[in-house]
């Protein structure tokens, strides 16, 4: 071996840094000589020791003041929709949603809103005193269609129907456009007002099954659900009074 | 406006590895938010300073880095000590042995140098190229070579598990 290699030199070649001709030359130098070969391996392994260290931020969730800032400045009221619907009720009977969860879904609101907005002519929510209200084919799927599990022409699939412990109606939809996201709506009034919005977790054309549902969603529905969600009988019989309460129910 | 959205979503999506890379220098997990926070607020108010098409990530690594020497000199200036490292941080269903390693690593970056600190942070931790850490931290790739061929050997020096 006529040629001494700098231990920088065997870093940048472990770090895939060196050119063509620099990375034969090493390659030469290890097959002839197993001590350089152990002390590319050496920088290899520290490499992935020192990445690895820090792997578990990536899976932490991100705080919720972070994802608002990034979030759309018309998306400041979503972020803590939440809260807001929360902030209305009586707090002794609320679980408050998981903080995170709130969070991973105002992130993804943020992102979803964002491309949205660029794309897509006629919006399937709006937002309307800080609250997301569906519209058009969204509104009118919660309206009216049943959890056949198939997607309508629209796009749009109803989950599960449920009521939550205000005796509000409450229907978990798939929305698949370019960007296919699932969500939470409640009955207030004559509208659905959206409490989660979260990207699907895949991406595939053919239909998932419907518990695919991201975790997102699934928190939202733990938080607000009262017992079971509606059978078949009972979500028609639900929708063929609009939504609202049935007058036994209610009084 | 448009330009505008395109940042924040790529800004959203940012955000695990700006994280990532805040903990890494700052080395505290209070420290490293705030970091993160002051830079997306940066960042968003000279949206307009960055190039459609280049790397977001090594602009945001940028903005922090700044953000952080400002940090330091202010923290110096008023004399404050450092808020007490913290590790550990480091969360999921890894093995007991696999944490052990990761708080030894985080450990011994902690007491690594800052310059050191960061130019592993830049090169191992978030994968850019030794090019593009040099011209983020202007300086030469021979000086970023250097750096992190210190603060690597110091590391294995306090690891030492896997040396000869």
């Amino acid at each position: 071996m006529t040629v001494q290699l700098s231990d920088e030199t065997l870093m940048a070649y472990a770090d895939g840094e060196l050119d063509l001709v620099a990375r034969a030359e090493i390659e030469a130098a290890m097959a002839r000589d197993p001590e350089v070969a152990r002390a590319v391996e050496r920088h290899r392994a520290a490499a992935a020791q020192i990445r690895g260290a820090y792997d578990g931020v990536l899976a932490e969730p991100v705080p919720g003041r972070l994802a608002a800032l990034v979030a759309q400045p018309i998306a400041a009221p979503i972020v803590d929709l939440a809260e807001r619907r929360e902030a209305r009720q009586p707090a002794a009977v609320r679980t408050r949603l998981p903080a995170w969860a709130a969070m991973a879904a105002s992130l993804a609101v943020g992102v979803f809103v964002g491309i949205l907005s660029t794309r897509e002519p006629v919006a399937p929510y709006a937002g309307v005193d800080g609250v997301l209200v569906a519209r058009g084919e969204l509104d009118a799927a919660l309206d009216s269609q049943l959890a056949s599990g198939a997607v309508d022409a629209t796009g749009v699939r109803i989950g599960l129907s449920f009521k939550d412990r205000d005796g509000d109606y409450c229907r978990t939809f798939h929305l698949q456009q370019e960007v296919s996201v699932a969500g939470l709506a409640c009955r207030s009034g004559e509208d659905w007002h959206l409490q989660v919005l979260a990207a699907e977790p895949a991406r595939e054309g053919e239909l998932r099954p419907a518990a695919a549902m991201p975790v997102a969603v699934l928190h939202a529905v733990d938080a607000v659900i009262d017992g079971e969600p509606l059978d078949a009988a009972a979500e028609a019989a639900a929708r063929d009074r609009h939504w609202q309460n049935a007058p036994e129910v209610a009084e | 406006m448009t330009p505008t959205d395109d940042v924040r979503a790529q800004l959203a999506g940012l955000l695990p590895r700006l994280r990532r890379f805040a903990r890494v220098i700052t080395r505290n997990v209070a420290d490293a938010d705030d970091l993160v926070q002051v830079a997306l607020e940066k960042a968003l108010t000279r949206a307009d300073q960055w190039r459609p098409g280049s790397r977001m990530d090594s602009w945001m690594f940028g903005i922090m880095k700044n953000a952080w020497i400002d940090e330091i000199r202010a923290r110096r200036r008023r004399e404050r000590v450092h808020a007490p490292e913290e590790a550990g941080a480091t969360v999921g269903d890894r093995s007991a042995a696999a944490r052990d390693i990761a708080m030894s690593v985080q450990a011994a970056m902690a007491r690594l140098p800052e310059d050191q600190r960061m130019a592993i942070a830049l090169v191992l931790v978030e994968g850019l190229s030794y090019k593009d850490a040099a011209e983020l931290l202007g300086i030469p790739m021979g000086t970023l070579t250097s750096r992190l061929a210190r603060g690597r050997e110091a590391l294995q020096a306090v690891l030492g598990r896997d040396g000869r």
